[in-house]
């Protein structure tokens, strides 16, 4: 876009308009598309399971509610972390969308991004583990342990699957350059992105892998002792993984924001649709279950993926 | 009407506590929770904790044992919340009138907590799924 | 085995009973006093494999009832053997956990509700009461009420 301003010769002072509405707008603008989508979530689950789904704003509400609610603190928690860690994850993914978002928009990366979004991807996970272990509760606690399994499950066949797209694409670290130079329909890349999916879907306690939070569905899980405010940071923080985690997924994957913004917001939707397809259609699966699932069948896959991926680039085939 | 009471009638989650019922109006609230009604559509969802909880929905005569462990969870429900009774016996004690197990109608147990608390009453043995979901929006649109 | 062979069967307890009254097809009442119940219903469990049911009890007026329900499946029949405790200040019986481990904590409740004791029984501690119920007060003995 600002390529696109400065082309026309409106010059310098378009593009710092353009950057500073940017920054101003940016924050409220991806909650509001955290909102958006947490709304496709469940109006798209309704349909599936042939029944109207909850109005428009109702993420909205929820939050409003939350706000109004009163806070309620466990005597024995560790009262600095429990507070903290809600925004410790809030701000993880609000930076890793913004990252992710301006990469997009205005095509600028720097070679290392896909690191930093690995980095930051961990964020809310660690921010959940910090928040329920300090709960001073024996169902958040169990919680905190199946999530930290869970967390180290997903997290090798995740990064695997990069490696296999880093490889692709002869060794580069920047997103905009992964975008462009990834062939999408190739075996190897199928592969890592079908991996990729689930490693998204179980980081964003999605089922078949909400292990963590709605396992004890009796108590609540990880979240059992927030309330009021905290679980708003909370919700808002769900909100926005699901505005970064697929983005992140169509740029890596699909080709980013290919030839135009209506075919890269379609791969966002397509990737979002396909989430919550797998979540309507799967029970949840046990904690070792789980675990065996990502470390032996999808590393299997991925080690797979890797190797026609190397032999695809030394004999210069591109579909492998 | 202030705005949180507004946001909680756009967005009420809800809580099931059983203190002493049969379990046959259990079963007719999860009923009401499946898709063939879809409460969903009021923004009513079932939570797992009572802190996430805006209305608890009380089934069965208070008994003994219960009482305390229902102040408890009362105590536990962040404030603005409804107490919705579904079903005769905690309206009223229902068949349970005189047994030897029975603290009194839950009415008056959650009010020994809270003197100021919202109650709402779904009379019924057990109250169909469509007289629960009636008797939550009246009680949400009166409040 | 068919009804007249059921019949014939349980005519080997007669001197343990005082009667075997069949009230109606399926139903065979076997009352007797609390000190032969262990044996009659022994006989039912092992030698007959009938499956118990449940166990239950009735305040009379001048006595204790003790009914243990047997079913025998093959025929649909149900032999229920009821002992009369005459005792009415310590009302005890001889517990049939000894074969039975499944009655355990039906005679724990009997216990509970009606302050029978049952001898050698494994453990006999407060099974539905509320943990504050005061010890010694039997909610369902007919005194209570008034």
């Amino acid at each position: 876009m600002g390529a696109f301003l400065e082309g026309r010769g409106k010059g310098k002072e378009m593009k710092v308009l353009f950057d500073v509405l940017f920054w101003i707008l940016v924050i409220p603008g991806i909650i509001v598309v955290g909102m958006v989508a947490s709304w496709i979530v469940r109006k798209v689950s309704a349909l599936v399971q042939y029944r109207v789904g909850p109005p428009f704003l109702q993420p909205f509400w929820d939050v409003m509610k939350l706000m109004g609610k009163e806070t309620l603190v466990p005597q024995e928690a560790q009262k600095a972390v429990f507070m903290a860690a809600p925004l410790v994850g809030l701000a993880g993914v609000l930076v890793l969308a913004i990252m992710l978002w301006r990469i997009t928009v205005t095509q600028s990366a720097f070679v290392g991004d896909i690191v930093v979004a690995v980095y930051l991807m961990v964020l809310p996970s660690l921010a959940l583990i910090l928040g329920s272990s300090a709960s001073a509760s024996p169902h958040a606690a169990v919680g905190t342990s199946r999530e930290m399994k869970l967390v180290m499950g997903y997290e090798l066949p995740l990064v695997l699957a990069l490696i296999v797209v880093i490889i692709k694409t002869g060794g580069k670290l920047d997103l905009t350059q992964i975008a462009r130079h990834t062939t999408v329909f190739s075996i190897s890349n199928i592969l890592a992105f079908l991996v990729a999916l689930l490693c998204v879907q179980a980081k964003l306690g999605f089922v078949p892998f909400d292990i963590a939070e709605a396992e004890t569905e009796l108590g609540g899980g990880v979240l059992m002792e927030y309330s009021g405010a905290l679980l708003a940071v909370w919700k808002l923080m769900q909100a926005v993984m699901l505005v970064a985690l697929p983005l992140f997924l169509v740029m890596v994957f699909l080709g980013g924001f290919g030839p135009n913004l209506l075919a890269g917001l379609g791969k966002y939707v397509l990737v979002v649709v396909l989430l919550i397809l797998i979540k309507n259609t799967n029970p949840r699966v046990r904690i070792d279950q789980a675990m065996k699932f990502f470390w032996v069948y999808c590393s299997i896959v991925l080690v797979a993926a890797i190797a026609l991926a190397i032999t695809g680039n030394n004999c210069g085939i591109s579909r492998l | 009407m202030s705005w949180k009471i507004w946001s909680l009638k756009k967005s009420p989650w809800v809580f099931h506590v059983n203190v002493g019922a049969c379990n046959n109006c259990d079963i007719e609230i999860v009923n009401c929770l499946t898709p063939k009604f879809d409460v969903e559509r009021f923004g009513i969802k079932l939570v797992g904790s009572p802190r996430h909880a805006d209305a608890l929905l009380v089934t069965g005569v208070g008994t003994r044992q219960a009482v305390p462990r229902l102040k408890e969870v009362y105590r536990q429900t962040s404030k603005p919340c409804v107490v919705f009774l579904i079903g005769a016996c905690p309206c009223g004690t229902g068949i349970f009138h005189n047994g030897y197990h029975v603290e009194g109608p839950v009415d008056k147990i959650i009010k020994e907590e809270d003197p100021n608390a919202i109650i709402a009453y779904v009379p019924g043995c057990p109250p169909k799924p469509e007289a629960i979901i009636s008797g939550v929006v009246k009680a949400l649109s009166a409040i | 085995m068919n009804r007249e062979e059921l019949q014939n069967r349980l005519q080997e307890i007669k001197n343990k009973v005082t009667a075997v009254e069949q009230t109606t097809d399926n139903r065979i009442y076997l009352p007797c006093e609390a000190q032969n119940a262990y044996a009659v219903s022994k006989f039912l469990f092992q030698d007959l494999a009938c499956r118990f049911v449940i166990a239950t009890c009735v305040d009379s007026d001048d006595c204790f009832e003790v009914l243990y329900h047997f079913s025998y499946d093959q025929l649909g029949v149900v032999i229920t053997v009821k002992a009369f405790i005459r005792d009415r200040e310590n009302p005890a019986i001889e517990s049939i956990t000894s074969f039975l481990p499944a009655a355990e904590w039906i005679e724990r409740e009997m216990h509970d509700i009606m302050g029978i004791d049952f001898r050698n029984h494994p453990n006999l501690r407060r099974l539905i009461l509320a943990d504050d119920w005061p010890d010694g007060v039997y909610p369902e003995r007919k005194q209570a009420r008034t």
